[in-house]
């Protein structure tokens, strides 16, 4: 015969291990529903001295658009680190929830790394490509618009690489060819045809 | 311990195994090919031997009754009867005693034999011959096994492989080799798993099974392209002429703008022109983007790469397409066959669910220098060049068209592969829905109206792009 006691003592237990196994299915479900997770930190991070423009160009998939969108804010002296805050901020605008241009949960950018004031390297992290939704037109968006804000910050910048976690990548999410350079000029041609 | 401890913990140890079940990773399965069905039976591990459940096993293949009676079973497939009893190896068939490889098991009604002993129990019971691949876990009951010969042929080379009913293989193209991927073909081994051949073209070929399905691997010394004719009951994995670029090599050579034939292709003077190459993107491995919860994109570039063909045949337009079937194609095998074919205009066909309409792409590649030509040696990468101009022409003509078809349209420069390496006016097309709804890319009806006004467009370009090249 259990005592009186006891049994409270399971009920107790049974209830308890119900109850976290119900919260961890809510938990589980509200993960999913959020989709990307926050942005980490401010749009853009803090730095000394007087704010001044950073423009972005911001894709959207409504339209097929890429226009530009600035934001006052103190930038550094550095034309590298510039550029990684701009596109940094850039992708932190794609990953909001009201973004025009969704990315991929996780997206972010490594590094920029200018080998000389023309030619820049982009090197973005693996969830940037592998959650890349597939097709021409929104691979064509996430980097066009990568290269017209670093152009923004960087007018002597002729040329852009893209990178992938640091190696080269064949193409951004199955269809626009990351393998080569890409010419700045030819970029912001190709742009006219976009709204 | 209390024996009022000892039933709380075995409670609480219960509730915790049936929460952390939930969590479980999927179950191990045996595939199960037959005449009457592809099933898949999980595997239930006691003691460390995998067991199957009777009636998991049999139902699908005949009529079943069982009936359980405390520690017996008794069981009748087919008009046959079968007793079994629970913890013991010994059962009876048809009135003839066997004995299992374990004990059976009674668990809930349900009877459990081991996985070891089906080939001895199926046919008993089914009169069925039952042969179990213990280490792929594939079980194949009647004649439901599929063979295969491969013969090597030359002139062009080419590795041929007859199936003994169709097949209906994923092919990947990898650098070195082709795989063929059976999933749902209950294909079996001809005895010789590897087979290494002395030839300029084929390595060896081999065959491995998993529970995933079969695998059949040749090892090339020059890229190939894979084909399934006969109904489906050959693939021919075809040498690519002379003129491709080595597997090995990591940058393609360069290759004048207007190629020769290779030695091992027709005469272009023996065999009618193409106006146009049509070549529906992805295929294989790579479905391309999901549109939709069921609509995969090599699917609708396949399907509309075929209503454009037969809109264009219905214009008096000769055309050919890159693939026709669900195979794979590397980016410069698609412009190895665009070049030799010598056709003027090159569409390559994609499918989105993002945006509307359609939206029309050529080269992002630098204009030609003066003085270069069509004729001048180039770079693989560059080929495309001194075509530019005619690829914007023939991209406009498209818009017009699909404009006038009441279709949403823009036109862009990309880069893309393999656009650049084509030496004919070359167009990578990409459709979306009309509306939101990206389930409208697979309907008949929208592919039917983006096909017609792109052949009407195509068919604007008769004698507006250069000769054939």
């Amino acid at each position: 015969m259990i005592s009186r006691k006891l049994q409270y003592i399971i009920a107790t237990l049974v209830l308890a291990i119900l109850a976290m196994g119900f919260y961890l299915v809510h938990l589980k479900r509200k993960a999913e529903s959020i989709g990307a997770p926050p942005v980490a930190e401010a749009l853009t991070p803090p730095f000394s001295g007087p704010a001044q423009q950073l423009t972005l160009y911001v894709a959207s998939d409504e339209d097929d658009s890429l226009r530009p969108s600035v934001i006052s804010s103190a930038l550094p002296s550095d034309p590298g680190e510039r550029g990684r805050l701009a596109l940094h901020t850039l992708i932190a605008r794609y990953l909001q929830k009201d973004s025009p241009h969704p990315l991929g949960a996780g997206s972010d950018l490594h590094d920029v790394y200018l080998l000389d004031p023309a030619s820049a390297v982009v090197n973005l992290n693996a969830a940037f490509s592998q959650a890349h939704r597939s097709g021409i037109e929104v691979e064509q968006l996430s980097i066009f618009s990568l290269v017209l804000t670093l152009k923004a910050q960087l007018p002597q910048l002729t040329r852009v690489r893209f990178l992938i976690d640091g190696k080269p990548r064949d193409t951004l999410a199955g269809h626009l060819d990351l393998s080569g350079w890409f010419d700045v000029a030819m970029v912001i041609e190709a742009c006219k045809g976009l709204r | 311990m209390p024996k009022e401890h000892a039933i709380s913990v075995r409670a609480i140890a219960l509730l915790l195994v049936l929460l952390a079940a939930g969590f479980a990773a999927e179950p191990r399965r045996i595939s199960v090919y037959s005449p009457q069905a592809l099933y898949q039976v999980d595997i239930l591990v006691r003691e460390g031997v995998d067991y199957v459940g009777l009636t998991d096993l049999l139902e699908p293949l005949g009529r079943l009754e069982s009936r359980a009676d405390g520690k017996k079973l008794k069981l009748t497939f087919n008009g046959s009867e079968a007793d079994f009893q629970d913890g013991k190896r010994q059962y009876h068939v048809r009135s003839n005693k066997l004995e299992l490889l374990a004990n059976f098991l009674l668990i809930d009604g349900r009877g459990y034999i081991p996985a070891a002993s089906i080939s001895q129990l199926l046919p008993r019971l089914a009169d069925q011959a039952a042969d179990f691949h213990l280490a792929s876990r594939r079980l194949f009951i009647g004649s439901s096994q599929l063979h295969f010969s491969a013969e090597l042929r030359h002139a062009p080379s080419r590795l041929v492989l007859s199936f003994s009913a169709p097949v209906n293989p994923s092919s990947v193209i990898e650098k070195g080799r082709v795989r063929l991927l059976f999933r749902r073909e209950a294909l079996v081994g001809n005895g010789a798993d590897n087979v290494s051949y002395s030839d300029p073209f084929l390595q060896s070929i081999s065959f491995t099974e998993s529970p995933a399905g079969a695998e059949l691997i040749a090892n090339l010394l020059q890229p190939a392209t894979v084909s399934i004719g006969d109904g489906g009951r050959t693939v021919t994995i075809l040498a690519v002429p002379a003129a491709a670029p080595p597997l090995a090599a990591s940058v393609p050579p360069p290759v004048p703008s207007s190629a020769a034939p290779s030695a091992n292709q027709p005469h272009p003077a023996q065999r009618p022109r193409p106006f146009v190459i049509l070549d529906a993107a992805h295929g294989g491995f790579d479905t391309g983007s999901l549109l939709s919860a069921t609509i995969q994109e090599k699917t609708v570039t396949l399907t509309l790469a075929r209503r454009l063909q037969k809109e264009l045949e219905a214009r008096g337009i000769s055309v050919v397409l890159t693939r026709a079937a669900d195979n794979l194609l590397t980016w410069d095998q698609r412009a190895i066959s665009a070049n030799t074919s010598h056709a003027a205009l090159y569409i390559a066909l994609h499918a989105s669910a993002s945006g509307h309409g359609v939206r029309f792409y050529t080269s992002m590649i630098p204009s030609s220098p003066p003085g270069q030509t069509k004729r001048s040696f180039l770079p693989w990468e560059l080929a495309q060049a001194p075509y530019l101009d005619e690829s914007s022409s023939a991209a406009s003509a498209l818009a017009a068209e699909c404009t006038s078809a009441g279709l949403p349209v823009r036109s862009s420069t990309a880069p893309l592969r393999p656009l650049n390496s084509v030496t004919a006016a070359a167009v990578a097309v990409e459709i979306s829905p009309f509306g939101s709804d990206a389930d409208e890319l697979g309907t008949p009806e929208y592919q039917q109206k983006v096909a017609a006004a792109l052949a009407s467009g195509i068919a604007a370009l008769r004698g507006k792009l250069g000769d054939a090249q």
